[in-house]
This record gives structure tokens, sequence and C-alpha cells, in this order.
């Protein structure tokens, strides 16, 4: 079994399953490409995305649904095409697609999630990009507050396949 | 903000050096050519605001601090 150095858990084995590749990276962090995620049980539902590369680079995301489970997505045709699915229709959330916020800590709490340009994984291919929408339904800057009323509502979603 | 009326085929300067014009204009949305010098920056927004919000993203809590965060978190 693989292992990596993480940011948070010291050195981490993980199953080959785990790692996700970005072939192009995420914006302002285009040489980033490979990661493993990392599920801590005392911070569910929160996944940690540790680069296999960086010790110190780990993002903190929540599978979108459970910040707002009525999430839609819209993903451009270029972009379904980079991932490897057909470009003609939106793929299905838990299904084709894990789809996940990045969540941005400010003066010391997690303050806000991404939700308009989510992490989008291929669960097939384990490839994945950030899609940034091009609508403005979302925003970038979405407050954390209300994960404490998806939370509460945890047991009517399959917190496995949200992510 | 300023706001300009604009059609397909005409153009406006943006100081001396940057001309921006608009190409076509269709259901889709409109397609805009940027003349400018070539150290002149020119990024869609959101991609901007993506990579700003991936920077703050990335300066998460220190390792000491995790539990703290995650605990302001919780209902």
């Amino acid at each position: 079994m693989p292992a990596v150095e993480t940011k948070y858990f010291g050195i981490v084995s993980y199953a080959e399953e785990s790692a996700v590749l970005f072939p192009q990276g995420l914006p302002a962090f285009e040489e980033e490409r490979g990661f493993v995620l990392i599920d801590a049980p005392e911070g569910a539902p929160l996944v940690f995305l540790q680069s296999l590369a960086r010790a110190g680079l780990c993002f903190l995301a929540i599978p979108i649904l459970s910040i707002d489970s009525s999430y839609q997505l819209a993903i451009a045709p270029e972009d379904l095409e980079n991932l490897g699915l057909n470009a003609g229709s939106q793929p299905g959330m838990g299904t084709d697609v894990s789809v996940l916020a990045l969540v941005s800590v400010r003066d010391g709490f997690l303050a806000s999630a991404n939700l308009m340009a989510p992490l989008v994984l291929n669960v097939r291919t384990r490839r994945g990009l950030q899609a940034i929408r091009r609508d403005s339904r979302y925003s970038h800057e979405h407050p954390l507050a209300p994960l404490a009323r998806a939370q509460a509502t945890k047991g009517t979603r399959p917190p496995e396949t949200a992510c | 903000m300023l706001v300009l009326r604009r059609r397909a085929g005409e153009s406006f300067l943006i100081g001396d050096e940057i001309e921006v014009e608009v190409l076509a204009v269709s259901q889709q949305g409109a397609k805009i050519g940027i003349r400018a010098p070539k150290e002149t920056v020119v990024l869609r927004k959101e991609l901007k605001v993506t990579q700003d919000e991936n920077t703050q993203a990335a300066s998460g809590p220190s390792a000491r601090d995790l539990e703290q965060a995650l605990r302001k978190l919780r209902p």
C-alpha cells in the first residue's frame, strides 16, 4: 500500500483507489496533479484532499450535496470532454461523478465553500478537474453555517455516494 | 460602471493600448476580441476568482489548529 506524508495526519497509507489525478492541476496550483482523498472520522463530512507531491498542501473539501442537497451541476461541455464524459448531458452526482466544494478558512475557522467552482471527479477514471461555472447561480464564498442544517438531515441522503 | 452599447464589428478602447471588439452576438453570448500589449494579463474573471479562492483554501488551518477549526463547524 502506498503511503504519503500529510499535512494533518503524519504518514498515511492509502488505497490506490483513494488517489485522484487532476491532469490540469487546479487554478493557481497547476503543477499539483496528484492528490489523495482522506476521510477523517472526526472531520465528517469533511474530506481532506492531500497533495501527493507536497506534504504541506492539503485542501479541505465537503461533498457539495452536504452543503446544498439540491445543487445542480452546470459543467461546460469542454470540461465534460476533459473528464471523459458525454458532453451532451450533465453527469449524475454520486453515480458518474463525485462533486466536492473547496473550503476556505478565515480567521481560523471554516468560513465558506466554493460552490461556483466545484471539484468534479469521474468516479470511473479517478480523474478530475475544477469545473468553473459560467453562470452566477452559486457563490464562490457560500457561507458554511447552513452545514449544520445539512448534517441534521444526514440520514436521508447517502453520504458515501454524495462524495 | 460605465455602460456602452456596441454592435458586432464595433469596438472600444481602454487607454491607448487596449482595444476590445465585439465580434459577434448570439443567444449563447457575445464573442469578444481583445487587442492588448503582450504583458497585459487577460483572464476570465471567474478564473481569477477561483485562483484567489484556491489560494485562500490552501492556507487552511495548521495541523495544531485543525481540531479547533472543525469544532466551529459543528452545530
